[in-house]
């Protein structure tokens, strides 16, 4: 592992740049009082925005020159090997263009994207549950595909469905997963579906699964468990150039989908009856988004396996920094949520043996809530 | 006196699905700009009859007309600019501010995809400052003391600029400072030519400053009338089951005392 004088210096500008826009802010907000409210917010997404975009890409290009723990490079090189393997159209390369471009650009992507999907699923599902303990794995995605990826693994597809294909153990985990929610919705539905409702749907859902991948791992052959049991941790190796589309491109649509969600997100927060007497199709709106969060979640858990409390931290953190309108929480998710995957996909390459990324983000997450929790906790009460 | 009703209920029934009658056969109607007590114990149909007038809950059969037109031909968001309503709490904040939520109430007016308008900014900043609320408006709603946070829920059915506003229960677990100060930023409201259903346990609270009181027990309405000359002991013994008194105080102002209450035998 290497960190050299370029990654410091850009984590310098970024922390200069942000010095110098809150200082701003703060300037222009005292000089115009409380009277220009949304001039301000307008100022400070900007503000979000760019501080935001410019971290993730720092983040972003240190992650892949960091490489795989033995191979180093710097960010300019990292930056353009990437240029020059693109201008080439992929052929042809060199050694080190090989290795940055077929090896670490798609699973570095693949990182971010993952990011930004559980980010997003997790702050869609906190407010149209409104409930602050809910992950994107709520609604029994993750156990669906955990099921049906480990039964794949185990005992080969389904009637011989894709059998062999690089895509059968992501295809199958994407129809578990849906099919889980399927059944959560169900229940909840026929219960009064009620956000509340899913929550315990999905508890269910959960738990039944859960205790059948149990089941299913107690056949495994005393050898033919590494895979299911790292499959269940997270991983990003599995994700190349074949498959890094089927993962960015949902993630991408969505999070653009969502964003036009966030003042009816808003107003959801205040309650069923009050969002419903504003005029809005609260029961609508609330399927749309859960459908919409838990595709997302399945096509995140497919590739890369149940990566936990991105989803769950990633929402709060933005909450505690910048308050609840979803205007700004959800461009800051996307922001974070990418930022904390390819820094534990970082450290989960940069120790020799790859570690299961799901318990890095949690190793980074936990301390960084609890003292969020320990210092803006309390807008959780009651 | 030829104005047209506000506010007109024809024959409303309301049957829950476990068969449960909340609200049999009442009909009344409101002229605009009153300050209008819903009175009756609890479980007698006042918060389920508020909300079928907004069309919240489906009504069984009756009719309910705002400013002459059927809210059950009305959709949603035409309804919304018309009836708001005041919950008597809101629990989970998620880190709103007052600002937030203030803004919230002009959701059925805003028709761009992100930012609000300028102006929906100065009726906010507008009615901050008439509650009292615009020092605190970047604080989070979690951060406010009960009083605070009932004229935060006030102002934001304020900005939906509704022609009748329905308010359930605001005062009650407020202290008589706030439970008064709540009552005259309605009473304020009123003399805007809007019109208030406001739903509450204390009688002398809404005699004090209702211009019309409507009193209800098992769902049906009992009587509609002037408080002053409506409440006597005799009907709050007919509603409560109670024994009380009712007096008049030296300014004319009515109050009621519950004395004993008489379990039918």
């Amino acid at each position: 592992m290497y960190v050299d004088m370029e990654l410091w210096g850009m984590v310098a500008v970024i922390v200069l740049l942000t010095t110098f826009l809150v200082i701003r802010i703060r300037k222009a907000e005292k000089k115009e009082g409380q009277l220009r409210s949304i001039t301000s917010r307008k100022r400070r997404l900007v503000a979000v925005i760019i501080v935001g975009s410019l971290s993730l890409l720092v983040v972003f290009l240190a992650s892949i020159a960091n490489g795989a723990g033995m191979y180093d490079t710097s960010i300019s090189e990292t930056f353009s090997y990437i240029f020059s393997a693109i201008a080439k159209g992929g052929t042809g390369l060199t050694m080190d263009e090989r290795i940055v471009y077929h090896h670490l650009l798609p699973k570095a992507l693949g990182a971010m994207a993952v990011g930004i999907g559980l980010a997003t699923a997790g702050v869609l599902f906190q407010a149209v549950i409104r409930n602050p303990l809910v992950d994107p794995y709520i609604t029994g995605v993750s156990s669906g595909a955990g099921f049906a990826a480990i039964w794949g693994m185990i005992f080969g597809s389904w009637f011989g469905f894709m059998s062999g294909s690089v895509f059968m153990i992501p295809i199958m985990a994407i129809i578990g997963g849906l099919a889980a929610f399927g059944a959560t919705m169900l229940i909840a539905e026929k219960s009064g579906g009620t956000a509340v409702n899913y929550v315990l749907g999905g508890v269910i859902v959960g738990f039944a699964l859960g205790a059948m991948q149990t089941l299913l791992l107690s056949f495994a052959p005393p050898d033919g468990l590494q895979r299911p049991l790292f499959w269940l941790f997270g991983s990003f190796s599995r994700v190349t150039w074949d498959n890094v589309a089927i993962i960015i491109l949902p993630v991408l649509i969505m999070a653009a989908v969502s964003l036009t969600w966030a003042r009816k997100l808003n107003l959801v927060l205040l309650g069923e009856d009050q969002a419903r007497q504003m005029g809005m199709n609260v029961r609508k709106f609330n399927i749309t988004v859960l459908i919409a969060a838990s595709m997302l979640t399945a096509i995140c858990v497919a590739f890369v396996g149940i990566i936990g409390f991105v989803g769950l931290v990633v929402p709060h953190i933005c909450r505690m920094i910048l308050g609840g309108d979803h205007r700004f929480v959800l461009p800051a998710s996307f922001v974070i949520g990418g930022i904390l995957m390819l820094f534990a996909d970082f450290l989960a390459r940069a120790f020799g043996p790859v570690l299961p990324v799901g318990a890095i983000t949690a190793l980074i997450g936990a301390p960084l809530f609890a003292y969020l929790l320990i210092k803006k906790g309390r807008m959780y009460d009651g | 006196m030829d104005e047209p009703p506000l506010l007109e209920v024809k024959g409303l029934n309301k049957i829950y699905d476990n068969g449960f009658h909340a609200v049999k056969d009442v009909s009344f109607s409101i002229k605009p700009g009153l300050l209008v007590g819903l009175i009756g114990p609890n479980g007698c149909g006042k918060s389920t009859m508020m909300k079928c007038i907004n069309r919240l809950h489906t009504m069984s059969s009756g009719e309910v007309l705002i400013d002459g037109e059927n809210v059950m031909e009305s959709s949603h968001s035409a309804i919304a600019r018309k009836v708001a309503n005041v919950p008597a709490e809101l629990k989970v904040s998620f880190g709103l501010s007052v600002f937030d939520t203030v803004m919230t109430g002009r959701y059925p007016y805003v028709t761009s995809l992100w930012w609000e308008s300028s102006e929906d900014e100065k009726i906010v900043m507008d009615a901050m400052e008439r509650f009292g609320i615009e020092h605190f408006a970047n604080r989070q709603l979690h951060m406010l003391s009960s009083g605070e946070r009932q004229r935060v829920l006030i102002a934001k059915a304020y900005v939906q600029e509704p022609r009748l506003m329905l308010v359930d229960e605001p005062t009650s677990h407020l202290d008589m400072k706030y439970k008064l100060e709540v009552m005259e930023y309605l009473q304020y409201m009123v003399k805007k030519d809007m019109t208030i259903l406001v739903a509450e346990h204390d009688i002398s609270l809404m005699a004090r400053y209702c211009d019309l009181c409507i009193i209800m027990k098992h769902g049906e309405l009992v009587t509609i009338g002037d408080p002053k000359k409506v409440i006597t002991p005799k009907l709050i013994e007919e509603v409560y089951e109670v024994n009380a008194s009712v007096g008049f105080d030296e300014d004319g102002e009515l109050y009621v005392l519950p004395k004993r209450y008489r379990a039918k035998h």
